[in-house]
C-alpha cells in the first residue's frame, strides 16, 4: 500500500477496530430490534434528507434540462418540441374525459338511486421530481415536497394522466414515492366499463397486474381501470391503466388482468400529491349519512 | 481537511447516482455507484475506511430509499469491509483485480436485501428477480469498479510520482 493511503494515527490505534465493532453491534441491534432501529436513523436521517435535498434540486434541474436540450436540439428539433405539447394535451383530456365519464356514470347511478348529491373536487399539492430510485429493486421517484408541505406517508400521487403511485416515506422537504409498477403498491382499482373492483399491484417485472377479478366478470382487452376510491389515497375515477391481457388465476377463482399504465412512468417531471382525495364539504358525517331517507348502505 | 473532502464527494456522488446516472442507463439497471465506491474505498485503503464510507453512502442512500431504514447502511458498512479484507489476501492489485471482489459483494448485498425485504417473493419473482436484477447490475457494479480502480490508479497513486 503507498504511503499516501497510510492511516492517520487515530486510526492507527485500536480504536479502529473499536469502532468496526460498534458497528457490529449496531447491526445486531438493528436485526433484533427493527422496529425501534428504523425508527431511531429515520429521525437522525431527517436533517440529512433536507441538507442533501439542496443539491439533489440543483443536479435535477441540470438533468432536466440537459434532457431538454437534447431534446430540442439533437433529436428533431421543432418536432420534439410540438410532440411534447400534443402528449401532455392528450394526457390532460385523456384524464379528463376520464375523471368527466365516471363522474357521469357515479352521479347517473346516485341521482337514481338516493338523489345524492357529491363534489368529486379533490385538493392536491403540485411537486417536481428531483430524484429516482436508488435501487434497481424498488420502483420510485424522489419528490421535492415534503411534511412542511401537508404531505404525509399514503397520499395518492396522480398526474393529470392517472395514477402514479403513492408515498411511503417524508422528511421535512422531500419525500418518496414508490410507483404503481412496484410491487409494494396496492391499489383498489375498479374496471370502469364493467364496474367490476380487484387489486392492483405491480410486479417484480415492472408491469401492473389487476387480481380477485370475479370470475364471471366480462372485462376484455382495452377496458379501462380507474382507482374504485375505496382505500385512502386516491379519489373514485382516476384513470390506472389499459387491459392489456385478460387471464384466469391458477386456482380459477378469480381472472387477473394485466394492465398498461396510461402515464409515463419513466418519464415523469411534475406530479401532483393528493392531500385530500375528497373536498370537506362533500363529506357527509356519519350520523347524518344514517338518518337521510332511503339511505341503507352510504357510499363511500 | 480530507474529512470535507469525503463529505463533499459522498454529496456529489449521492446526487450524481439518483439524479443524472438514470437518464444514462440505456438497459434498465443502472450500477450502485455507492456500492462500487464504499467496495473501492475498502478495497484500495483497507477495512476500516471501507466500512466507515460504506456506512455513509448506505446512510444516504437509506434516507431516499423506499426499503426498510438501515438496509443499505449496514450492507454497505458489510461490503467495505470485506472488499477490505478481500485486498489484504490478494496478490494482484492491477485495475481489473477489483471485478471479483466487486461482482461478489453485489451479489451479496443484493441476497442480504432481497431475504430481509422481500421474503414473501415467489420462486418465479426470485429467478426473474436474479436473472434480471440481481446479476446484470452484478456485473455492471465489476466493470464500473475497473474503470474507477484504472482512474485512481493511474491519477491518484502513479501520477505524483511521475
Amino acid at each position: 500500500m503507498s504511503g499516501r493511503f497510510r492511516p492517520g494515527v487515530f486510526w492507527g490505534s485500536g480504536v479502529k477496530w473499536v469502532s468496526v465493532a460498534v458497528l457490529a453491534v449496531a447491526f445486531v441491534v438493528f436485526a433484533l430490534l427493527p422496529r425501534q432501529s428504523q425508527f431511531l436513523l429515520h429521525t437522525i436521517g431527517q436533517p440529512f434528507a433536507d441538507l442533501v435535498a439542496i443539491p439533489l434540486e440543483g443536479m435535477a434541474t441540470l438533468d432536466r434540462d440537459m434532457r431538454e436540450w437534447w431534446m430540442q436540439y439533437i433529436a428533431l428539433q421543432g418536432l420534439s418540441e410540438q410532440n411534447r405539447e400534443l402528449r401532455e394535451t392528450v394526457q390532460q383530456l385523456t384524464g379528463e374525459v376520464n375523471r368527466l365519464r365516471a363522474q357521469a356514470l357515479t352521479a347517473e347511478r346516485l341521482a337514481a338511486l338516493l338523489k345524492f348529491q357529491t363534489d368529486e373536487s379533490i385538493r392536491t399539492v403540485a411537486a417536481k421530481v428531483i430524484g429516482r430510485s436508488l435501487s434497481n429493486w424498488y420502483q420510485g421517484v424522489i419528490l421535492n415536497k415534503g411534511e412542511e408541505d401537508g404531505i404525509r406517508e399514503q397520499m395518492g400521487v396522480i398526474t393529470p394522466a392517472g395514477v402514479v403511485g403513492r408515498i411511503v416515506r417524508t422528511s421535512g422537504s422531500t419525500s418518496i414515492a414508490l410507483l404503481v409498477i412496484d410491487p409494494n403498491v396496492a391499489i383498489t382499482g375498479m374496471v370502469q366499463r364493467t364496474r367490476d373492483e380487484g387489486m392492483v399491484q405491480g410486479t417484480s417485472q415492472g408491469r401492473v397486474r389487476m387480481k380477485y377479478l370475479p370470475p364471471l366478470s366480462s372485462v376484455k382487452e382495452g377496458d379501462a381501470v380507474v382507482t374504485s376510491g375505496l382505500t385512502g389515497g386516491f379519489p373514485r375515477g382516476v384513470l390506472i391503466g389499459e387491459v392489456s391481457r385478460v387471464e384466469e388465476s391458477e386456482d380459477n377463482l378469480f381472472q387477473t388482468a394485466e394492465i398498461v399504465p396510461t402515464v409515463p412512468l419513466r418519464h415523469l417531471d411534475e406530479v401532483l400529491i393528493v392531500v385530500s382525495p375528497r373536498s370537506p364539504d362533500a363529506m357527509i358525517p356519519l350520523d347524518q349519512a344514517l338518518v337521510s331517507p332511503g339511505l341503507q348502505n352510504p357510499t363511500p | 481537511m480530507k474529512i470535507s473532502v469525503y463529505a463533499i464527494f459522498i454529496l456529489f456522488l449521492f446526487s450524481f447516482q439518483v439524479t443524472l446516472l438514470h437518464s444514462l442507463n440505456p438497459f434498465g439497471i443502472q450500477p450502485d455507484l455507492c456500492l462500487v465506491i464504499a467496495c473501492l474505498v475498502g478495497f484500495r485503503t483497507g477495512q476500516v475506511r471501507g466500512v466507515l464510507v460504506g456506512f455513509c453512502l448506505g446512510f444516504f442512500q437509506d434516507v431516499f430509499s423506499a426499503g426498510p431504514f438501515g438496509l443499505n447502511t449496514f450492507t454497505k458498512a458489510g461490503v467495505g469491509f470485506l472488499a477490505g479484507v478481500f485486498a489484504k489476501n490478494l496478490a494482484n492489485r492491477a485495475s481489473y483485480a477489483a471485478f471479483v471482489p466487486i461482482v461478489a459483494c453485489s451479489v451479496l448485498s443484493a441476497i442480504v436485501l432481497l431475504l430481509w425485504s422481500r421474503m414473501g417473493m415467489g420462486l418465479g419473482e426470485i429467478f426473474h428477480g436474479f436473472f434480471s436484477i440481481l446479476l446484470p447490475q452484478a456485473i455492471l457494479d465489476g466493470l464500473v469498479a475497473i474503470v474507477a480502480n484504472w482512474v485512481i490508479i493511474r491519477w491518484l497513486v502513479e501520477a505524483p510520482s511521475a
